[in-house]
C-alpha cells in the first residue's frame, strides 16, 4: 500500500491550517512514517505536484490522501477521520463522525 | 472519492423530484405528510417557521424538533415556545450530548470557535444531535432553499435521499419543501399569513443561529456574511479552488 498525502503551502511558504494540523496529528500519533510519500500543492508553483494531484482528483481543499493497493486500486480520501478509519483501522469517536458528516455536507452547520 | 454505502428508500426518489421539483412547498409537504407517519419537521427557529405553518393546514398531528445548542439567543428561545404555543406542538427540543460539550469546553474554553473554526462546536452541539434523532425516523423535512447559501445550498433538491445519515440498515428522505423558494417569497407568505416571527429578524438578523456565531446583515449584504464571518480567510486557506481558476485562465 502507498499512500501519497498532499498538503498545501501558502503565499508565505507556511503549510495551511489544516495541512498543518494533521501533519503535527500524524506525527504525534507515530503514523507520519506510514506515509509513502507528502507532496504539495505550493500557492508559489501553479505547476506543483500536489496542484496537479487536485486537479487530476478533483478535491477542493488540502489535505487530502491518495492510498494505492498493490492490485492497483486507488482510493482518494478528502476526510482525515474515514482516511484513520479505513486505512489504519483507527477507532472513530461521534464527534469525529459528526465532523465528518459536517465535512462533507457544510450546509448542515446553517440548520 | 470514497463513499459510505447507503440503504436505499423503497421509494423512487429521482422519480418523485422530477415530478415535485417544479411543485409548491404546499404541494411538497403535503406529499411528505401524507407518505410517511414517522417524519419529522427541523425547526431552527427562525423563518423557516413558515413549513409549521403550513404543516398546520395538511395534518394536526405532525411532529417538530429543534435544537438547542446551549449557546441560542435569548430571542429564539422565546420565538420557540411561541410557536409551541401558537400551533399546540409537542415540540421535541435537543440537547447535545453534556459529556462532549464538557470534554469540548474543558480542553477548549467556552469560545474556542473563534480561534479553531465553528466546525468542532457546530458537530457536537448540533450535527451530533441531529444524527441521534434522525436515527429513529424514516423522513426529515427541512427549511433549506437554494438562495441561502450560492456555494452550498445552489443545488439541493426539494426531495432527497439523504445520504448524510442514511446508515446501510436505515434509509432516510430527506424534504426540502422550500428549495425553490427565495427569501422574498418566505417573508411573504410570513406577512400575508401573520406568521409569528424572530425577534432578532427586526434587530437585521437574516440568518440565525447561535449567538456568538451570528451577526446582523447591512443591506446588500448576503445573510451567510453574519455567520461565522472571522472564517472567511481561513476557509480559503486550504482551497484549491483559485489555483485551479488561475491556472485555468
Amino acid at each position: 500500500m502507498n499512500i501519497t498525502m498532499v498538503k498545501k503551502i501558502k503565499a508565505d511558504g507556511m503549510p495551511c491550517r489544516k495541512s498543518a494540523n494533521v501533519l503535527s496529528e500524524l506525527e504525534s500519533s507515530g503514523l507520519l512514517p506510514s506515509i509513502g510519500r507528502v507532496v504539495a500543492a505550493d500557492e508559489r508553483n501553479p505547476k506543483s505536484e500536489g496542484f496537479a494531484l487536485a486537479l487530476q482528483y478533483d478535491v477542493e481543499a488540502a489535505p487530502f490522501f491518495i492510498v494505492e493497493q498493490e492490485d492497483g486500486s486507488e482510493a482518494v480520501y478528502t476526510t482525515y477521520s474515514r482516511f484513520l478509519k479505513d486505512v489504519f483501522n483507527h477507532e472513530v469517536s461521534e464527534t469525529d463522525q459528526a465532523l465528518e458528516i459536517l465535512a462533507q455536507n457544510p450546509d448542515l452547520d446553517f440548520l | 472519492m470514497v463513499q459510505t454505502q447507503v440503504k436505499q428508500p423503497d421509494l423512487d426518489i429521482e422519480a418523485l423530484q422530477a415530478s415535485y421539483s417544479e411543485k409548491s412547498p404546499m404541494q411538497v409537504l403535503k406529499f411528505a405528510l401524507e407518505q410517511f407517519d414517522n417524519i419529522a419537521i427541523s425547526f431552527s427557529g427562525a423563518e423557516d417557521v413558515v413549513l409549521i405553518d403550513m404543516a398546520a393546514q395538511i395534518r394536526s398531528d405532525f411532529k417538530v424538533f429543534t435544537i438547542d445548542t446551549g449557546r441560542l439567543h435569548r430571542e429564539t428561545y422565546e420565538f420557540i415556545d411561541k410557536v409551541r404555543e401558537k400551533y399546540k406542538l409537542e415540540l421535541e427540543v435537543l440537547f447535545p450530548d453534556a459529556a462532549k460539550v464538557e470534554a469540548l469546553v474543558r480542553e477548549k474554553g467556552l469560545f474556542s470557535f473563534y480561534k479553531d473554526g465553528h466546525k468542532e462546536c457546530c458537530a457536537i452541539r448540533k450535527v451530533d444531535s441531529l444524527r441521534r434523532k434522525l436515527a429513529h425516523v424514516d423522513a426529515w423535512i427541512t427549511g433549506q432553499r437554494k438562495d441561502q447559501s450560492p456555494d452550498t445550498r445552489a443545488t439541493i433538491p426539494v426531495i432527497q435521499v439523504d445520504t448524510a445519515f442514511s446508515t446501510d440498515t436505515n434509509s432516510l428522505v430527506k424534504f426540502n419543501p422550500l428549495a425553490n423558494w427565495t427569501s422574498s417569497q418566505v417573508w411573504k407568505y410570513i406577512r400575508f399569513n401573520q406568521v409569528p416571527f424572530n425577534k432578532l429578524h427586526k434587530k437585521g438578523f437574516i440568518s440565525i443561529g447561535c449567538e456568538p456565531c451570528t451577526m446582523p446583515v447591512l443591506p446588500g449584504q448576503h445573510e451567510r456574511e453574519g455567520r461565522w464571518w472571522w472564517e472567511n480567510a481561513a476557509d480559503k486557506e486550504c482551497g484549491f479552488h483559485s489555483m485551479n481558476a488561475d491556472d485555468d485562465d
